[in-house]
């Protein structure tokens, strides 16, 4: 597993945890709009951290699923695996 | 707030997701032609238990009509509540143009016998095979009883007085009765009924230990209620949801009153205690044609709770007779749910739906696989029959002992 999380990757856990289908270019674009404007509620986001830190054998911080965009998720959990890798 | 007319609640709206049609139209010919869709359950790992027999909704295709997000976050009961909102408000003809308009005017009540099964099961082995960790956030909310009446208002955008009953199988009436309580304090619509979807292994087990669950493995005759072979019912999964409306504002707004809700009561006797239910469900009857202005020889149809366990339909059988007298033995009685099952609350909504849909055709359907009446009822079996129906009482009885009569005028009240 790569110690990054690409665009690619948060599509697909958006898609499987929260029933959310963006295709990765496009959430390209909107990295900066809110997860909810997404159709992302607060449950769905605790979903993707949930699945994040199974998949990543590592915990996330507890801010991470306080995010509010796609840039401020992907900047806070590539920052933490950075740190533990 | 002051109503400056006398406020009566409307039914303006049916949606249906049953075992024998997933739209209203289909349930509808199914329903008085009296076809039997009792079968033996096929749905993946409930092939080995001892209930063989269940009315299954095997033609619905969630994902043709709900957003892959909501199916994500629900269980299948609220995947079935999500689409017979949808087609009960299609037939009302409200659209997301009335919810944006004056959203604190639109309002939601379900009643859940269990909640979601499918999903919680599904949880809790990723809980107990592999860990916490491995829980989704949405069994939070997915397998909670009162998940369908939040989706649907969340999905729908009404803000207005939302609520679920817990009240028994029975409470599928309560609810429809508790919506159009709420319509006579001041909200415009209310989308009531139930839907459930008992029919996963988990589920399945829990209703194991119901001593009144029939066992028969021979579709045919696994739920006879009324005659001499009766031994136990037969579950179903599915229900309906009904548009309930201010019968003025429906009016205003060009909708067709389909119906009125226009008395109800409900009482409680104790779980299995079926001789004691005689007088429980007459004291309920009661308390409905009270509230109705209606006197007993003017209800044209019964819908029979019909359990199909001997003592729980003598109990009945005598109820009606109790406080219809000597109409309880003329008044034509059916029970179609002999041939889709009991879907604990959603039965007597589908009751509802089948009695408006009744007194619109004035066609009483039948009540299928059953033959040789051990009774003094006049159930209506094989074929429909054609009468005029003004005035229908349906009655619903639970496991654990609530008794609910509602009674149903055809088309909009009249003035009294």
């Amino acid at each position: 597993m790569s110690a990054q999380i690409t665009v690619e990757e948060l599509a697909e856990l958006m898609k499987k945890a929260a029933g959310v289908t963006v295709a990765p270019q496009d959430l390209q674009q909107r990295y900066d709009s809110g997860f909810d404007a997404l159709g992302i509620d607060s449950l769905g986001l605790l979903g993707i951290v949930g699945e994040l830190e199974n998949r990543h054998g590592t915990p996330m911080p507890p801010d991470a699923e306080r995010c509010k965009t796609p840039r401020q998720f992907l900047d806070l959990v590539n920052t933490t695996l950075m740190a533990g890798a | 707030m002051s109503a400056p007319y006398p406020r009566r609640a409307a039914v303006t709206g049916i949606g249906v997701v049953a075992p024998n049609g997933t739209n209203t139209d289909t349930f509808w010919k199914s329903t008085r032609e009296g076809i039997s869709v009792l079968d033996r359950i096929t749905r993946e790992g409930c092939e080995n238990l001892p209930l063989r027999v269940a009315g299954e909704v095997r033609s619905f295709e969630p994902s043709s009509s709900i957003e892959e997000r909501y199916l994500v976050q629900t269980d299948r009961f609220t995947h079935f509540a999500m689409a017979a909102a949808d087609f009960a408000l299609e037939d009302a003809r409200l659209g997301d143009a009335d919810a944006e308009a004056s959203p604190f005017s639109l309002g939601v009540v379900t009643a859940a016998g269990s909640g979601g099964g499918e999903f919680g099961q599904r949880e809790l082995q990723q809980l107990w095979g592999k860990g916490s960790r491995f829980v989704g956030p949405y069994q939070s909310i997915a397998w909670f009883y009162a998940a369908s009446t939040g989706q649907i208002s969340i999905r729908r955008g009404f803000k207005g007085p939302c609520s679920v009953v817990a009240a028994d199988e029975a409470g599928g009436l309560d609810a429809l009765a508790h919506a159009a309580r709420a319509v006579r304090r001041g909200t415009d619509v209310i989308v009531a009924g139930s839907t459930e979807a008992p029919l996963a292994p988990y589920s399945m087990v829990c209703q194991l230990g119901y001593e009144e669950l029939s066992i028969v493995q021979d579709p045919a005759r696994a739920y006879r209620p009324f005659t001499d072979d009766a031994c136990g019912f037969v579950p179903a999964e599915g229900g309906a949801m009904l548009v309930v409306e201010d019968e003025t504002s429906a009016r205003e707004r060009g909708a067709r009153v389909r119906a009125s809700v226009a008395g109800h009561a409900a009482t409680f006797t104790g779980a299995s205690r079926w001789e004691l239910s005689r007088e429980g469900l007459a004291q309920a009857v009661r308390g409905a044609l009270d509230e109705a202005g209606c006197a007993p020889e003017e209800i044209d149809v019964v819908f029979a709770d019909a359990l199909g366990v001997p003592e729980a339909d003598r109990a009945e059988a005598l109820a009606i007779a109790d406080v219809l007298g000597t109409h309880g033995r003329r008044v034509p009685v059916t029970a179609p749910k002999t041939g889709i099952g009991r879907g604990y609350c959603a039965a007597p909504v589908l009751d509802v739906a089948a009695a408006v849909l009744a007194m619109e055709h004035g066609l009483i359907p039948p009540t299928p696989n059953v033959f040789d009446i051990s009774h003094d009822l006049d159930l209506v079996t094989v074929r429909a029959r054609a009468a005029e129906l003004r005035t229908a009482l349906v009655l619903s009885r639970g496991l654990m002992g609530s008794n609910t009569a509602l009674v149903l005028r055809h088309g909009a009240a009249e003035a009294s």
